[in-house]
């Protein structure tokens, strides 16, 4: 009787040790020699952590149920949702685990991620590379368009793919103004005019830092000098004269400028208390969901810049030490899938423009995205697809932050 | 075995967590703040980081004002407690329900708390709208600043009321085993109810009030979220500007953040030291 059982544990110990090493995932480059069949088989059964920025309810809900469901039914996979404010935070995590020395069992799968903090993982050699080829769905993301090639001004070099496009775009209350300000400097004179009912989120909160960016833009006389690598010359020309612009709104602003809000949460607050009148986002769509779900009075309209508001790709990132890189994998296709885009674009789901380049899909699939219907109250793409500027390089970026927190916010 | 080695042995399991994480997590700490951080290319230690938070006027503003929270909230609290337990101490009809109301927000998470004080106080929270629909204020947004505001109001209001609790429960517990006949003996040797107070009963509590309002000094001036939640963007208490810091883009701010991590540690430290040696010569005298 002994003698079996010592076999049985032995015959069990044998059988665990190929299911055991197929569900180690964590050697990138093997994967990236494999077929997708293969993957897939490895995925299965496994999990997936992904963090992501978790402040938008109807987001975290596409995520946990739309696409957590597909991951279960269809691959069998577990996809656990780490909620997190700040994606910076997700990157200490990652650069943690390599100073600690774990190069192939970290906590994080996948980040939802931006160019800033892309560049900080590239700066760390904190990437899992090569691997787009290997996705079905990449066939449909157009490579070509330098929008999609670099985040932020940085060689993505398939470290990363794309999941959504974004424009910066603003709102107003239409019960309250006649014509909201569109130009940057038709804005200055609407902050001096309505004092009290302007403020933008201090920055490095994320949208803060895109309306500084706008003003830095302004300032600057346009964009195309600011393009290519950082430069400390015309940053300083252009730093000087926007410092001024804001310091001189200050006294106009919310608060007369004492203080800025917080986050891109907190000036949503103040715009559904009517304690400021306009109101911006990196995600248009985001209007109709705060209108749909009773945060903003119904008669917010959302509108686009004359003069242009700034665009950018967003993209999920694996870092070089998960784990389940199969399940990642298996999770970034199905993201990029049509099913998955199209269900994103609902005006109710989230509204967000499509990651992949809905003219590679034959002509029925594209009239579905075409014939989905925005929110009445979000601006229409084609309004802000007429007059998107590009991201500066991450190094202006974080420049433009910091000469902000030292020449303005700390007045 | 004797009975020394077993109080050793019986001590290693818990001193070894904290001399391991404590001291461990202390030293990585102090090589980062030195530059010293090779995954990403800092191999030669220097004091830059250092240098870099001291000629920050930012660092200055903050350390006032985390010192005017940490200060200003542990002495309301000092004394908000030693009145409450005074009361409490005595017989009186639903003392048990008072009792038992009085300590009921020790159980609240601080973060709570600060939810609460959010809805409560700032300028479009209930106070804000009840006082609009008064008329005392024309509209919401004219509600004083108490919230986000640059004295901190907010954040004090948030210590005091989870502090007093729980200074008052140590200040009570220590009251009613003293008893009161001390009090008696030195009211019947002539003394009023001040000096038999002051003299007397106050210098009888004081070891547990120290105690206790050293651990609320220590713990306030540490902390992240009030100050992160209910604070002014500019300064932000100390904590919050190490926290920027952690999680700025760009990598090499990481030192400047261990920097600040380890300079709030001996500000604590030595701002303790003198708390403790001024309060005991103070009640001495």
């Amino acid at each position: 009787m002994r003698y079996f059982s010592k076999l049985a544990v032995l015959a069990a110990t044998a059988a665990m040790l190929p299911f055991s090493a197929m569900a180690d995932t964590a050697d990138g480059d093997a994967l990236n020699a494999m077929e997708w069949d293969e993957i897939v088989e490895l995925a299965r059964g496994g999990e997936v952590n992904w963090f992501m920025w978790g402040g938008s309810d109807t987001i975290n809900q596409y995520v946990s149920e739309y696409i957590g469901g597909i991951l279960e039914e269809e691959y069998d996979i577990t996809l656990n949702r780490v909620g997190v404010t700040d994606t910076a935070s997700v990157v200490n995590i990652v650069l943690g685990e390599r100073e600690a020395g774990n190069m192939d069992n970290g906590t994080v799968d996948m980040i939802w991620i931006n160019g800033e903090n892309f560049r900080t993982m590239m700066q760390g050699d904190l990437v899992y590379c090569g691997y787009p080829d290997v996705l079905p769905n990449n066939a449909l993301i157009n490579w070509d368009n330098p929008a999609i090639a670099n985040d932020f001004g940085v060689p993505v070099n398939g470290c990363e793919v794309p999941w959504n496009t974004a424009q910066f775009a603003f709102a107003y209350n239409t019960a309250l103004y006649d014509a909201p300000p569109t130009t940057i400097p038709a804005l200055l004179e609407w902050i001096e005019a309505n004092p009290g009912q302007f403020t933008y989120p201090a920055p490095p909160d994320f949208n803060g830092s895109v309306f500084v960016r706008h003003v830095f833009y302004h300032a600057a006389g346009g964009v195309e000098n600011l393009l290519g690598e950082f430069d400390q010359e015309r940053y300083d020309a252009a730093a000087e004269a926007t410092w001024q612009i804001l310091n001189d709104i200050e006294p106009y602003l919310w608060r007369e400028g004492q203080t800025y809000p917080a986050s891109i949460a907190a000036l949503q607050q103040l715009y559904a208390n009517q304690e400021v009148g306009i109101v911006f986002n990196y995600e248009p769509a985001n209007v109709g969901v705060n209108i749909e779900n009773g945060t903003f009075p119904p008669t917010t309209q959302g509108y686009a810049m004359a003069d242009g508001t700034i665009g950018n790709t967003n993209y999920t990132l694996i870092p070089f030490n998960s784990p389940n890189k199969a399940a990642a994998l298996v999770l970034q296709n199905v993201l990029l899938s049509v099913q998955a885009q199209l269900e994103k674009l609902q005006p109710e789901v989230w509204g967000t423009q499509p990651g992949i380049d809905i003219s590679r899909l034959d002509d029925a699939t594209r009239a579905m995205f075409e014939a989905v219907e925005r929110h009445p109250n979000v601006v229409p793409a084609q309004d802000l697809a007429d007059t998107a500027l590009p991201e500066l390089q991450a190094s202006w970026i974080s420049a433009i932050e910091q000469g902000w927190i030292d020449n303005v916010g700390s007045n | 075995m004797s009975d020394r080695v077993k109080i050793f042995l019986l001590l290693l399991p818990a001193m070894s967590v904290i001399v391991l994480l404590f001291f461990g997590g202390l030293a990585i700490g102090l090589m980062r703040s030195f530059n010293y951080m090779p995954v990403i290319g800092l191999t030669e230690p220097n004091f830059d980081a250092y240098f870099s938070i001291f000629t920050d006027e930012e660092f200055y503003l903050s350390f006032l004002l985390s010192f005017h929270i940490s200060f200003t909230s542990t002495v309301l609290s000092c004394i908000l407690a030693v009145g409450a337990a005074l009361l409490l101490r005595r017989a009186f009809i639903g003392r048990a329900i008072i009792n038992f109301l009085f300590q009921l927000n020790l159980t609240v998470p601080h973060l709570v708390g600060a939810i609460g004080i959010l809805y409560l106080f700032s300028q479009s929270g209930v106070f804000a709208r009840l006082a609009a629909e008064a008329d005392l204020i024309q509209r919401p947004a004219d509600f004083p600043a108490l919230v986000f505001d640059p004295f901190a109001i907010g954040i004090i209001l948030q210590y005091v009321w989870k502090e007093v609790p729980f200074i008052g429960v140590i200040v009570l517990a220590n009251m009613q085993a003293l008893g009161d006949n001390y009090e008696s003996v030195a009211r019947s040797l002539g003394a009023s109810k001040w000096q038999s107070f002051r003299h007397v009963l106050l210098p009888l509590i004081f070891p547990g009030l120290l105690s206790a309002s050293v651990i609320v000094f220590a713990f306030t001036f540490g902390a992240y979220e009030i100050p992160a939640l209910l604070g002014q963007n500019y300064p932000a208490a100390l904590p919050v500007l190490a926290y920027r810091k952690y999680t700025d883009v760009d990598l090499a701010a990481r030192p400047e953040a261990m920097a600040l991590a380890i300079v709030i540690a001996l500000l604590s430290v030595i701002m303790l030291f003198f708390y403790i040696r001024y309060s005991r010569k103070r009640v001495r005298s």
